[in-house]
Order: structure tokens, then sequence, then C-alpha cells
């Protein structure tokens, strides 16, 4: 079915960051409509970016992952080469995974720790490389640690600072490897060239020679909407494989980022969020890896862990292991498939309309569908060709559905969620106020160290779990329905009453 | 008593933590305060989300509300924009936000990059100033933190939107209290409304009120201008007495418990000449309900935990409120206050003089100016303090490192939910230690 081949660009560990997502796999954040027509747009390379008359706050390369998630390496420290602003999102750091009992496998003392330069005029005006040597010594006299992450801002790269320069020079001072991260927010339109900033930092810095292969260790690349027991579930499952999940980067140690080297494979938990490191591993130290598909819902996890039985030489203990968990599962989802079948009473399925990134698309669509929901639509915070195949062997096997491309935009996202008026729709926070409808309601996910069983979604217990917790969902609508009647919209109705999500977009194609 | 200066290093900015987000931060902290201006960013795409973690999660796990979130709306500037200019599409940001969205007042606020690159804001803005009440709030994040946004969104105000306005007697404006940064923002402002109704005057204190525009427009019109900051807002008061000649008065801090709050009444009746019997007569009521209702405090507090060590790391206003509170109203004993808001040289002499020659006990506390969360850490070491009145960064530490027991107060604070309580007022303190009391309390 393609016209143009999908090139793939090899990794360059010279460079001294990646290329953005839209270089990398023509990514775009705007398009609305079916998604076999996105699938035949993509392969006939017209993906275009175009710009919005009316946009609303998103998250940047660094403000919407790299703040909260990279504080959470243990024994590192991070600083931010920025303005004070750019590192306050950082501030839940020492409460982030303290919640979570030491029952539950969290080391009982850990400390995290971060710095800003707190770049201000002077700087901008004279320049920050100095300071930011300054700090780096001061990290690691303060917190001795394994490594220090350089983020960087749009101030420091407006003004021209030498990152590498400023390292280079002071490394040999520091025990700490120093990795620069390039971050700078205005480098890209699409937050996930942040993902691939840090794993590019990650590969050129950290990751060691492998000194030996460990058989058993299967990386696995977790994403900030995977809970703890999201962990503890793979963990378990791996580890009646008698393999050891190797978790980075939140929460990890540096030690665990060295030896990604060793491992047997590189398993996806978010396939767009993996894609660079799995592809580097590969490149740079034979490390094979999959990206299709994540572990959720019954028949992904099947295929999950058969794609790593198949890489660690346990192929027979993966069919063992699947049967054993079907017997226990299985029964439990056909309950919950059968309770939401019976919900409309009239034989139809519920509607349901996920706020999802890429890889979640590809993951949750086909566990819907397990659910025995419709997903007749969804919107994707973006689009890019690393997931192009997966995207069309998912038309092909699930069947079509309209697709909404933009990253957290509140106004397009509660323009269709009206207008489509799904009986379930999945939101987060990122969508402004679109909570509040007259129908089914609640979130797509919990956050990293939410330590609840309940909010599980990995695996087979993660399948029970949030089946069950999407059926709760239903069964009380009072908070959405109050506050639709009583608060006001953000905004006018004939935003409403037209029908096009994208009003705003500028439909000639951006200067390449 | 010491005064510490926050760093030794080369480069004093270099902090851990720093308990504060930047200058766009504060000012659009402000407008989302106010209900019914829109914020319009200029800026990165991330510089509103950032704040939602970094500001609203962080002040009491609060929503930005209906113009917050990723509802605001925002030039989202990427390299084009570095290399040929934001200016357009800002010009199509503010047009199409004042098609979709309803508001009274448009607020743009220019972050970072445009001023890095040069783009010319006002000209921008003033295109649309005869179409809609707007105004341009210049903040990038690198000129200074919320403390300074908050300022920088009352200069614009006045130097562009103000206009005089017939003196309204009995108006008085209340500034200091900065939305967010100070965690109970919405219920002090509601306390001290309540309060001025009580003695015949009428407190505009903007942040909160339905129709902002029109509250905002009646600064000018104020008799007088309160702030309830040691320093804070006193910037913007000494503006409108500049501007309009309205006087100002400063007391340090939002008042907690029956002396502070009755000493703020006697300033207010002092400068605004009111009627003193009335004044007396409120004072007296509400003292008598305020200390009829602490006897129920009583026996916990005797029995259970009498004078206490405590120590604060909080901003300068809070940390006065609450340590004057402790120290005067119920016996504890401060061993150390750590002032994290990093106010202006000129004033720190007298936030120490308030928490030293302000407070009814023969031990005074150490009083420490410091911003670095590493650096507070150390000098929370090693003391007897039973209570830790702080930020949420020292709730998981207070027990481990300091054996004490520990209350968020003060920013940042993701461990509670804080929507309009309040330890204001004269009942204010009580709230306090409602909380406080509930640390340890179980069978006598």
């Amino acid at each position: 079915m393609s016209n143009i081949d999908v090139e793939e660009i090899a990794i360059n560990l010279d460079n001294k960051t990646c290329p953005n997502r839209e270089e990398r796999a023509n990514g775009i954040n705007v398009y609305y409509g079916k998604a076999s027509k996105l699938a035949q747009d993509a392969r006939e390379g017209k993906l275009r970016n175009c710009e919005r008359k009316f946009q609303q706050s998103s998250g940047c390369v660094l403000n919407f992952y790299l703040t909260v998630r990279l504080t959470t390496i243990r024994d590192a420290a991070v600083i931010f080469h920025a303005p004070v602003g750019c590192s306050a999102s950082a501030l839940g750091y020492r409460e982030l995974f303290r919640g979570i009992p030491p029952s539950l496998g969290r080391p009982a003392t850990f400390d995290l720790q971060w710095m800003t330069t707190n770049l201000t005029e002077h700087d901008v005006i004279l320049g920050g490389g100095e300071k930011l040597q300054a700090a780096i010594r001061e990290a690691e006299s303060r917190y001795a640690p394994k490594a220090i992450f350089v983020l960087t801002s749009c101030t420091s790269g407006i003004i021209g600072e030498d990152i590498e320069g400023a390292v280079r020079q002071v490394q040999p001072e520091i025990s700490a490897k120093i990795v620069p991260v390039h971050c700078e927010g205005v480098r890209s339109r699409l937050v996930q060239t942040g993902y691939d900033a840090f794993w590019h930092g990650v590969l050129k810095y950290l990751v060691r020679k492998p000194e030996k292969k460990q058989k058993d260790l299967v990386n696995v690349a977790s994403m900030l909407s995977y809970t703890w027991q999201d962990r503890l579930e793979i963990i378990r499952l791996l580890g009646k494989l008698g393999l050891r999940a190797n978790f980075v980067p939140e929460f990890a140690s540096v030690e665990d980022f060295e030896q990604l080297s060793e491992a047997a494979v590189t398993a996806p938990l978010c396939p767009t969020y993996t894609d660079y490191l799995s592809r580097g591993l590969e490149q740079e130290f034979g490390v094979p890896y999959f990206l299709y598909p994540s572990p959720m819902g019954i028949e992904n996890t099947d295929s999950w862990l058969r794609q790593i039985g198949k890489h660690t030489g346990k192929e027979e203990e993966v069919e063992k292991l699947i049967a054993e968990e079907h017997a226990i599962w299985k029964p439990k989802l056909e309950a919950i498939r059968n309770e939401f079948l019976s919900l409309k009473g009239n034989g139809e399925k519920l509607s349901v309309l996920g706020a999802l990134g890429q890889g979640r698309l590809l993951s949750q669509t086909p566990y819907f569908h397990e659910l025995g929901l419709e997903p007749s639509a969804a919107i994707a915070q973006d689009f890019d060709t690393l997931i192009l195949e997966d995207m069309e062997n998912l038309i092909r096997d699930k069947g079509d559905f309209d697709i909404l491309v933009n990253t957290f935009q509140a106004a397009e996202q509660g323009q269709i969620t009206k207008r489509l008026d799904p009986d379930l729709t999945l939101t987060c926070p990122f969508q402004g106020s679109a909570y509040k409808r007259g129908k089914g309601m609640t979130r797509i996910h919990s956050l990293r160290a939410d330590p609840l069983p309940y909010s599980a979604q990995s695996g087979y217990a993660g399948a029970i779990a949030c089946g069950e917790f999407l059926l709760r969902s239903w069964k009380n609508q009072s908070f959405q329905k109050t506050m639709l009647a009583k608060t006001e919209d953000s905004y006018k109705p004939w935003w409403y009453e037209q029908s096009d999500p994208l009003y705003y977009v500028e439909k000639v194609e951006e200067v390449a | 008593m010491t005064i510490e200066q926050s760093c030794v290093t080369s480069h004093p900015e270099i902090a851990e933590a720093p308990r504060y987000t930047c200058s766009l931060g504060g000012a659009l902290g402000a407008v989302l305060g106010l209900f019914g201006t829109v914020p319009i960013l200029h800026s990165g795409a991330g510089c509103g989300l950032g704040q939602q973690f970094g500001l609203t999660y962080a002040a009491g796990n609060n929503s930005g509300g209906p113009y917050g979130t990723t509802n605001t709306p925002c030039s989202c500037l990427v390299e084009e924009h570095v290399i040929f200019g934001g200016e357009n599409k800002l010009k199509n940001l503010i047009q199409s936000t004042i098609e979709l969205m309803k508001g009274d007042l448009f607020a743009v606020i220019s972050g970072c990059v445009p001023s890095l690159i040069g783009d010319d804001v006002d000209a921008v803005v003033k295109e649309f100033s005869d179409k809609v009440p707007i105004i341009h709030i210049k903040a990038p994040g690198f000129t200074g933190n919320s403390y300074q946004g908050y300022e920088l969104f009352f200069e614009a105000l006045i130097n562009q939107h103000l206009t005089d306005k017939p003196l309204q007697k009995g108006l008085v404006n209340i500034f200091g209290v900065v939305p967010f940064q100070h965690l109970f923002w919405k219920g002090n402002l509601a306390v001290i409304k309540e309060l001025f109704a009580r003695v015949g005057l009428t407190a505009n204190i903007l942040f909160t009120e339905f129709e902002s525009l029109e509250h905002l427009q009646r600064i000018p019109a104020a008799e007088f201008n309160l702030v309830l900051s040691p320093w804070n807002g006193i910037a913007t008061a000494r503006k409108l007495e500049k501007k309009f000649g309205t006087p100002y008065a400063a007391f340090p801090g939002v008042p907690v418990g029956p002396k502070q709050t009755t000493a703020l009444l006697r300033l207010l009746a002092e400068k605004l000449r009111l009627d003193e019997e009335t004044v007396e007569r409120v004072i007296a009521e509400e003292e008598r309900r305020a200390y009829r209702y602490t006897e129920f405090l009583g026996d916990a507090l005797i029995l259970g935990l009498p004078h206490a060590y405590f120590a604060v790391v909080a901003d300068s206003g809070t940390a006065i409120g609450l340590t004057k509170y402790l120290t005067n109203e119920v016996a504890y004993i401060p061993d150390i206050v750590i002032l994290s808001d990093n106010p202006p040289e000129e004033y720190r002499a007298a936030i120490a003089r308030e928490l030293t020659d302000g407070l009814e006990t023969v031990v005074k506390p150490e009083v420490v100016f410091e911003v670095d969360a590493h650096r507070i850490r150390q000098k929370l070491k090693g003391r007897n303090f039973l209570f830790l009145l702080a930020s949420s960064l020292e709730k998981h530490i207070a027990g481990e490192e300091y054996g004490a027991m520990h209350q968020s107060v003060a920013f940042p604070s993701y461990d509670r939910l804080v929507i309009d309580g309040s330890y204001a007022g004269y009942r204010g303190g009580l709230k306090l230690m409602e909380e406080l009391t509930s640390k340890w309390a179980g069978p006598l």
C-alpha cells in the first residue's frame, strides 16, 4: 500500500543533539480526518505542520516532560540552565515517589536534587557559561552525584550559549558524568523531540560499552503515564519468566542507564517515547528491540510477552505463562465486557473518545475493542511516520476511525468532544475544561507514582483494573454534569455550532 | 539574632528549588486570579503548561480554572518566529482570542522569547486597544520571580489602563496578596473583605471578584491603599500614590489571630479616621468570640503539647503572621524563621525586626533569608523544634531529619488542597491550631 518508503534516519551520536521529530519522522501536530487518509497522506509525503491563528499553551520540548521527569533520577543532579520559571514544574521532586510505601518496593531512602542557574538580564547580556560551570561545581560538591544533566532553555539557546564548550572545560575536574540535553523550548513544535533529545544525551554520554551481556535483562522505558502498579505487574510477569526489568528513566539510578547496553532486548511501553533509545541501543550496542505492541489489554500483553520471549529464548515459558494468566484474567475481562455491552440496553456499544499520545493510540484502541467499547474517534497529541506502519495495521485489523491530531489544544478538543458527543471521554487535565459534559468522563490515565491498584493499566492485572475503573466512571456522573450546568464555558457558543475543530488553522503550507 | 545572606558563591542566584516561579508565572497567576480577565501568553508553548505544574498545582493543588490550564491562549513560539519574528502570530492570536473567549479585559503577557528577539509587542497590542480593553505585561522570565510578576501586572495596568476617578469614601484597595504564590490568597482576601465591611469600609480585593475589569478600574477611586505584606505590593502602592495621590500603608502580612487583626483595624482607624467607638466595639465583639472559642483549645494545648518550639520556612508575610500568632497568642517558642521569598535588601531589617522585637518572648528566633532548598535543609538540622511550618518540600524530611511534625503553609504545597481556607482574621489562628493539633492529637 505504500507509495513512498518512510526513510529511517540513522542516529548520529557525534552530533550534539538529535534531529527534531519534524525532520526525523515528518512529525505533525495538526490534522483532522480519517485515520486512513492520514496514513495515505503520510505515505505520499503530504504531512504538513500549519500555523494556528488560535493556539493554547500545551508544553514545550523542556516543559512538558523533561522537567518533571529527569529530576527523579536517583543518584543524579539536574541543572536547568534557564530563567527560574522553566524549572518551577519540578518543585514536586521531593514528594513524587514518597507516597509509595517501601513495602511496594521503593527504596526506603533516596534523594533527588536539581538546581537552576536562574538566568538573569545580566546573564542574557554577558553570557552564562561561567555560571553554568559554577553550578556544575556546586552540584558536584553538594550532592556527589554520579551524573549531572544540564537542561537548556529558550533563553540559553537564543543567546547562543556554548553548552558543550562549557561542559568540556569543566568535566576534567568533575567526577560525575555531565550530560547536556538540548531541550530549548523553541527548537521544535513537537514535545516528542524532547524524548529524543534526552535519549541522545543518554546514549552519547551515559550508556557504557557492555562489560557483560545480561541475558535476563529487559530494558523498559516507562512514560510518566504508567504507574507504580504497572511496574509491579511487569516485574511480576517478567519474574515468572526468570527475567528482570531495567526501568528507565523515571526514578532510575545512573547504573540503570549505564547497563542499558547489556540487556537482552528493549521493550516498549510507549513506542513513540522509546523509539530513539531503542534504535540507538541497537545501532551502537546491538541490543535488539521491538516497538509494537505495548502491554495494554490482554491480546497486546500476550504479544508483548511473546516478543520478549523470542529475544530471551523463553518462547516455551511465555506460552505457559500466557495460558496460566488467561485462566485467571480472561473470565474477569469477559465479565467487564458483558457489563459494558449491557449498559445501553439496546445492544449498542458505548462509544469512547480517548485523548491519547500516538503510542496510546496504537495500544489502547485494540484494548477498547476487547472491553466492548467502540473507539470510533481518537485524539492524538501528535503523529509521525515512526508509527505509520503500525497504524496502518491497526486500521486494517480494527477498522477506520476519525482522528484529531493536536497537542493539548483545549478548544479544539472541547469542540470535537461536544460535536461527537461520545458516551465516554477519557480526558486529562491538559484538556482544559473538556471534562464538563452531560455524559461519561474520566481520566485517561493516572501518573507515575500512584501506588493504588485501581489505577493500573499494564499487563493482565492492569487490563482488568482499568476495565473496572472505566465501568466505575459510568456509575456516577454528577461532577461533570453539575459543572456543565453551573459554570460558564470558556468559549463562545458559535465555536460549538460550527463543524471544524481546525477552524483557526491557516490553510497555507508553512515555510519549509 | 543573625541575618544570613542567601548565598556565598560568586553567583548568588544559583539555587536548588527556589520557592517561586518567574515573573511571567507571577503575572499569569495574577491574571488567573481575576475572574473575567483572559491571559494571552506571547511565549514558548511550555510557559503556560509549566505554570500548571509549577504554580497552580503547587498552590494547594489548584487547577488554573477556565482561562488557566491548557485553556490559556499562547503564541507557542518556535524557531521560525525566532528568525522571522513573532508579531504576526501574536496579532492573529489576539484577534482569535477576542472572537473565541469571553472576557472583560485581555492581558497579553510576553515572556523571554519575544524580548530576546525584539518583537514590538506594544505596537501589536495597541492595534487592538480601540476594540477591547487590553494591556501588555512585559514579563520575561529572566527579569525576576513571581513576586515581581505580580508587580509587573499592576505596573502595566496602571500605566496603560487606569484613569482618574472621583474619590469613593471608604474604598480601600488591597495589595500584597499574590494569587497562587500565596497559598491562601482566596481565603485571605475573603476574610479581609468581610472584616473591612464590619468597620464600614469597602475592601477592593480585586482578585476573586467577578467583573474583574470593573474592580480594577475602581483602583484610582480608592481613599487608601493597604499593602498586606512587608514588601511585596509596596512598589505598586507607590506608583498609585505618584499617579493618583492615593496614600498607602503597609501592614507586615495578612493578620493571623485576634492581636494582629486588632492591630490592623486600629491602623485603619487611624489612617482613615474611622469612628473610634465603632471600631473598638467591633474589636471587642470579635475578640470576645474568638477568645471564647480559644477556650476549647485550652486542654489540648496545655495538657497535650504546651510551649513547643517551632520553625518556619515561608515567604516574609506568611512567616510574620504565623510566627507572631504562635508566639504571642499560644505561647509556642520560635526556634528559627527562614524567609524564602528573596525580599529586596532595603526591607530585610524591618522584616527581621518584626520577627524579633515584635515577639512576646525572651527567646528570639534565628532569622535567615535563604532561597536555596539545600541550604534551608542544612540550616534546619540540629535543632529541637517540634513543628515545622513550611512548604511541602519539607514534608518528608521533617520527621526523618528533624523529628518534627510538618504542616504545609507556604508555596509550594502539593500535599494539601486549598480552596478558600485561610489563617487570616480573628479566628484564623484557631484554624492553624486545628491543623497543628490534629498532627498529634489522641486521647488525653
